[in-house]
């Protein structure tokens, strides 16, 4: 029983103890400094660059300050950093692999940080799913959508597909689809739609509004009126033009037609005999 | 009922409104009415659609009207409620793109004035401290894109101007600040004017006697090579303001009363 205390004291007392606390100390030291100094440089910075950007420094500061104090404590305890690291390459030769998914996807993320196709708070488009930019992270991009959910996009489905950022530029364009009857006049009609669109102080004056005919439908001669507005107000236009549009429509007495079927027996037969009814003669029979 | 108070001689100015009365104002086309109670005004506001732009009118009465028949309704709430409301014009918050009517060209070596009105915001403010409480577009002008592409630009407010060349046609209208416009054609080739850019937020507003609203001159100078324009303001009433007070203060300040700018971001 003596003897293992005795090994007991002789470990707490040797060298080797020393170098044990000692790397114990530069983790912790590194943990704390890496906190301290990222988050002071991400204040430094903060009203310099954009949130991508904070988010990168502080990231890349912190990772970069454990490192250094991780490899510092390995080599206090007396690691050979020359074998460590080949043993780490091999390591991660194995490792890579066995993880292609994750090394495709952090490969991915740092061409996308590279890229900048977006940045944090954009609101982009992937696929069906749409939502703001939360965070771009070296294995996936974090997105809210509108009606509040976390979507996680892998960063390598992000570099495969196409991407739409719908806040890049300030200014947005609707494309309003609208079919008139063929009796209209489409003089009037293009002159409604453009007065309506002056009318409206959302709609951008300049660019100025798109007119563009679409052809001839199978009930109506379609036309889409392309209309500008501040990217912001895009919603609000969208729903107030659609009813001006209407109810100008609805005052100048322009149809606006449902489909239409015209049933045609053909040149060589008589037209369908109609024949009118009365409610009392229909109960009757 | 609507009683006809005694009139000053412009509407901006300070009023006293007293607790549980409501005042009126109808300036152009905007219709404005103010409520004050002992914590709190309630200020409501409506636009008319149609109106005369050469025969607007302003008035302000004491009124019983219900101020939710107006479309726009605010609550501000104070700790206490002096009963002093103060009105003043503004400029707009952003650049005005003028755009003649008809455009126009002016050969290489000319010089023009033209008169050039851009719409106002009416600034409500309360008590002593003169404590802002909001601003209101006597006029939506509407929002416009001034920029060589869709990817660079900046975003304006759109107004359709007659680009009037003599002061005597100028209609005198409430709702209208009045900018004098130089513009100095000083390249060989023609220049054909569809679009003007007046820097609003850096301009300050005065009063003249008659009750007009002024800006002070604004040149643009088309350079020699074509390429650039300048852009100058004075800090002085302009000439035709008689007797000008100033009213307030640019929105936003620069270091220089000039600015030189690509030729497409002064004109178009």
């Amino acid at each position: 029983m003596n003897g293992f205390w005795a090994d007991i004291f002789n470990f707490l007392s040797s060298e080797k103890m020393w170098d044990i606390t000692r790397a114990i100390i530069l983790i912790f030291v590194g943990f704390t400094l890496a906190k301290l100094v990222s988050s002071a440089l991400t204040k430094l910075a903060g009203k310099k660059v954009d949130n991508h950007r904070a988010m990168l420094i502080k990231r890349g500061s912190y990772y970069l300050i454990l490192i250094l104090f991780l490899i510092s404590a390995l080599n206090e305890l007396g690691f050979n950093l020359g074998v460590l690291l080949g043993a780490a390459g091999i390591l991660s030769v194995a490792v890579g692999f066995a993880s292609q998914t994750s090394a495709s996807n952090l490969i991915s993320g740092l061409f996308l940080v590279a890229e900048r196709p977006f940045t944090v708070g954009d609101v982009i488009r992937v696929g069906t799913t749409t939502g703001e930019v939360l965070s771009i992270d070296l294995l996936s991009v974090k997105l809210r959508t509108f009606d509040n959910l976390f979507v996680r996009i892998p960063n390598e489905s992000l570099i495969k597909s196409e991407v739409t950022t719908l806040t890049r530029f300030p200014i947005r364009r609707i494309d309003i689809q609208v079919g008139v009857a063929y009796k209209e006049d489409l003089k009037k009609v293009r002159e409604i739609l453009n007065e309506v669109a002056d009318k409206n102080p959302l709609c951008l004056e300049e660019p100025k509004p798109l007119y563009i005919f679409l052809g001839f439908g199978e009930s109506s001669m379609n036309i889409q009126h392309s209309i500008w507005t501040k990217r912001e107000n895009f919603l609000e236009l969208k729903n107030s033009i659609h009813e001006e549009i209407k109810n100008a429509f609805d005052e100048q007495g322009i149809e606006i037609p449902f489909p239409h079927r015209t049933i045609y027996t053909g040149s060589v037969t008589e037209p369908f005999p109609i024949k009118q009814v009365s409610n009392k003669e229909t109960q009757a029979r | 009922m609507t009683s006809e108070i005694q009139p000053p001689t412009s509407w901006w100015g300070d009023y006293n409104v007293g607790i549980g009365q409501n005042r009126q104002w109808r300036i152009g086309p905007l219709t404005l009415i103010a409520r004050c109670l002992s914590a709190e005004w309630q200020i409501a506001h409506e636009r008319t659609g149609e109106f005369d732009e050469n025969r607007a009118t302003w008035n302000v009465s004491d009124t019983d009207v219900p101020l939710d028949t107006l479309a726009n309704i605010a609550r501000y709430i104070f700790h206490e409620t002096a009963g002093l409301l103060t009105l003043t014009p503004l400029l707009a918050d952003r650049p005005v793109i003028s755009r003649p009517h008809t455009p126009f060209n002016l050969p290489g070596g000319e010089t023009v004035t033209l008169y050039v009105s851009t719409p106002l915001w009416v600034d409500l403010a309360v008590g002593s401290s003169h404590k802002k409480m909001t601003e209101i577009a006597i006029q939506r002008p509407s929002d416009t894109w001034f920029g060589p592409s869709t990817q660079e630009g900046e975003l304006c407010y759109a107004t359709t101007t007659h680009c009037r060349l003599n002061l005597k046609d100028l209609p005198q209208r409430p709702h209208r600040a009045i900018t004098p416009v130089v513009i100095r054609n000083q390249a060989d080739t023609t220049l054909s004017v569809e679009r003007l850019n007046v820097p609003a937020p850096l301009l300050p507003l005065y009063a003249a006697s008659n009750g007009r609203l002024w800006t002070p001159k604004v040149t643009l100078i088309r350079e020699e090579d074509g390429d650039m324009a300048e852009l100058k303001f004075d800090d002085t009433p302009p000439q035709e303001a008689q007797q000008a007070i100033q009213l307030n203060q640019p929105r936003k300040t620069t270091s220089e009363g000039m600015l030189i700018r690509a030729f497409s971001a002064v004109f178009s």
